[in-house]
């Protein structure tokens, strides 16, 4: 039997983010525990906390400390995956979309699981979308990064001043219609070539 | 070259395929001995209807040296040889390759060759038909002690099975990577021929590759069974010290596999076809010279792949060995890619020896069908095509003869009677 409590256990490298689904999830009446995947013994805590739910990154590493509970410990939750024959089930559908994997104790039904992955699920694709934002902000960074080098080595191959590598970068992107990010990329790979 | 060889160099041009084809016997003109000449050219696939059915195909791999023969067929552009392109994947965990496997996320992937046999057979999980296209490596992993062990005297195999026998059961915990994969058997087989229990004398948990160095510097475990270039690299943090290699286990064992789902290969034959054959051609490149080991080595150590040094990877890779207690040697068995195909081809026997240790250990309550299973897995039919189209040669037998460390001899026959035989099991 199945308390009637569901114990649910969050595991995420996000401190924040594993805060907010606990916090979701407490309001909706569940018992919930939260662990930072860089626990040195995620083993031991998830055996000491005996979960009923675990909810965690789908892209973390230590979801094969799971898997190895799970098969090796009978009494350990084991993961919830799409089968051809779930594939209509849209709760499942939307916590992979949003990469939420959830890992269940047997026996446990459907119906309770459900409320449970949706929260989750918000919260993820609230994080998901300030993580896209910071990935766009990186990107930028890294772009210039690899203008500079292009730029750096113009000017002590060809001998130009800044200004003129500059000019001659932008006018090489021009030629073939690329962003100037891709071109100066060529220039620092065919620099690592041939230099 | 012989006779052979130019029957399949004709039948190959005959296809349109106008590539140089490299020998493929060992350069002493003499083959090894379990590698026969090629098998007749005349399985051959009709010209015109072997187009790859899928041209861009995403490659699941983990960060580890023995990824190698996916990353490097991309790298080199042995896949546009075959009219595909592989696109690496780097994934976290091996939890995620499965997932995304049997979703078709991911069309195929570098995957440890004991997962594949668990998710055909559902062990702790999903159940789903499988396949495997071919053997990607054989050896290069290893079992490590962390340091705090040699303080207290404990330096092998038998000085830590006094230590393990002189404290409560479960003092001890050990760590590898999956519990169906690979790790977990070379780690039980080796604490078990040490006399140690490794279901009840210690406690075993998994701990991604990534983090295994970290866990163990603050003490999470006393040992971990990890592919390189992570026991290299607890030597080089000075965190552990290496007490076995996988090849000491078992000699020229095989590691990971090009693994996918019976259903991908059902509705891309083509693809898995021209998929292995690139994956052998950039397998035969990478162990064609230590110039090109090192070459490999660079490029699996930078960001996108490894995400290491490339010192750490590319000494145990050349087969420079420390073993960070102050010995070092040249290992005659490091990790290989090829080695005139022997790596390479999916040997039944091979896939019966994990379903045997999973038997042993208790994954599997009972007996499968070992040979029926094995056949209906490992795609030899694919293998044999992409090895006559990639010019390399194909054994004489579908099982091998092996001796492990305890002596005990694996032949592929009689696997329930093996799986039964060993003194320490489940």
């Amino acid at each position: 039997m199945l308390p009637a409590i569901l114990k649910i256990l969050v595991i995420d490298e996000l401190r924040s983010r594993a805060g907010e689904i606990c916090a979701g999830l407490a309001l909706a009446g569940h018992q919930v525990v939260a662990v930072l995947a860089g626990s040195s013994d995620l083993s031991g805590e998830v055996s000491r906390i005996r979960p009923d739910i675990i909810l965690i990154d789908t892209e973390a590493p230590s979801r094969d400390t799971l898997e190895h509970l799970a098969i090796m410990e009978r009494d350990m939750p084991r993961p919830v995956l799409i089968f051809a024959r779930e594939s209509d089930n849209e709760t499942i559908r939307s916590a992979i979309r949003a990469g939420v994997a959830a890992y269940v104790v047997d026996g446990l039904e459907p119906g309770r699981l459900k409320p449970v992955i949706e929260v989750a699920v918000a919260r993820f694709e609230a994080h998901q979308a300030l993580k896209l934002e910071l990935l766009e902000a990186t990107k930028k960074l890294s772009d210039r990064k690899l203008i500079d080098r292009a730029k750096g080595i113009l000017m002590k191959s060809r001998d130009l001043d800044e200004d003129a590598a500059y000019a001659a970068l932008r006018r090489l992107a021009m030629d073939r219609s690329q962003p100037l990010a891709a071109t100066a990329k060529d220039v620092v790979d065919m620099a690592r070539l041939l230099l | 070259m012989d006779s052979r060889d130019f029957s399949l160099a004709d039948d190959i041009a005959s296809h349109g395929r106008r590539k140089v084809l490299r020998h493929s016997i060992a350069p002493g003109g003499k083959a090894p001995s379990h590698i026969s000449g090629l098998a007749p050219a005349g399985g051959a696939w009709v010209a015109g209807s072997d187009a790859p059915e899928k041209k861009e195909l995403r490659i699941g791999f983990i960060p580890l040296t023995d990824c190698a023969s996916v990353v490097m067929a991309a790298v080199n552009g042995f896949d546009r040889q075959y009219g595909v392109k592989i696109v690496p994947s780097r994934e976290a965990s091996w939890a995620s390759v499965r997932d995304k496997l049997v979703s078709g996320e991911l069309d195929a992937a570098h995957v440890l060759y004991g997962l594949i046999y668990g998710l055909e057979l559902g062990i702790g999980g999903p159940k789903k038909d499988m396949a495997v296209l071919m053997t990607l490596n054989n050896n290069g992993q290893g079992i490590s002690l962390a340091s705090q062990l040699r303080e207290r005297g404990v330096t092998d195999g038998p000085g830590l099975k006094k230590l393990v026998a002189a404290s409560p059961q479960g003092t001890y915990t050990f760590a590898q990577t999956f519990p169906t994969g690979t790790h977990a058997m070379w780690l039980y087989y080796w604490l078990a021929a040490n006399g140690i229990d490794p279901l009840r004398d210690v406690r075993s948990i998994v701990v991604p590759p990534p983090q295994m160095i970290a866990n163990c510097r603050v003490g999470a475990m006393h040992g971990f069974c990890v592919g390189e270039p992570w026991n290299q690299r607890g030597i080089a943090d000075h965190v552990s010290f290496s007490v076995a290699s996988s090849q000491d286990i078992w000699a020229d064992h095989p590691e990971k596999v090009l693994g996918t789902t019976a259903d991908w290969v059902a509705k891309h034959p083509n693809t898995a076809r021209a998929l292995t054959a690139a994956v052998l051609e950039a397998s035969r490149w990478i162990d064609a010279s230590p110039g090109n080991k090192q070459k490999t080595a660079e490029s699996i150590a930078e960001q996108a792949f490894v995400n290491t040094d490339t010192e750490v990877i590319v000494g145990r890779m050349l087969g420079r060995y420390q073993d960070g207690l102050g010995k070092s040697w040249e290992d005659s068995k490091p990790m290989r890619f090829f080695n005139d195909g022997a790596v390479n081809f999916p040997y039944l026997s091979d896939a019966m020896w994990f379903l045997t240790q999973h038997k042993r250990w208790g994954l599997l309550k009972t007996d499968p069908d070992y040979l029926a299973v094995a056949r209906k897995v490992n795609r030899i039919d694919i293998y044999r095509q992409a090895a006559e189209a990639a010019g390399v040669a194909l054994p004489e037998s579908d099982m091998r003869t092996s001796q492990l460390m305890d002596g005990i001899v694996w032949d592929g026959r009689e696997p329930k009677k093996y799986a039964a035989g060993f003194k320490i099991r489940a």
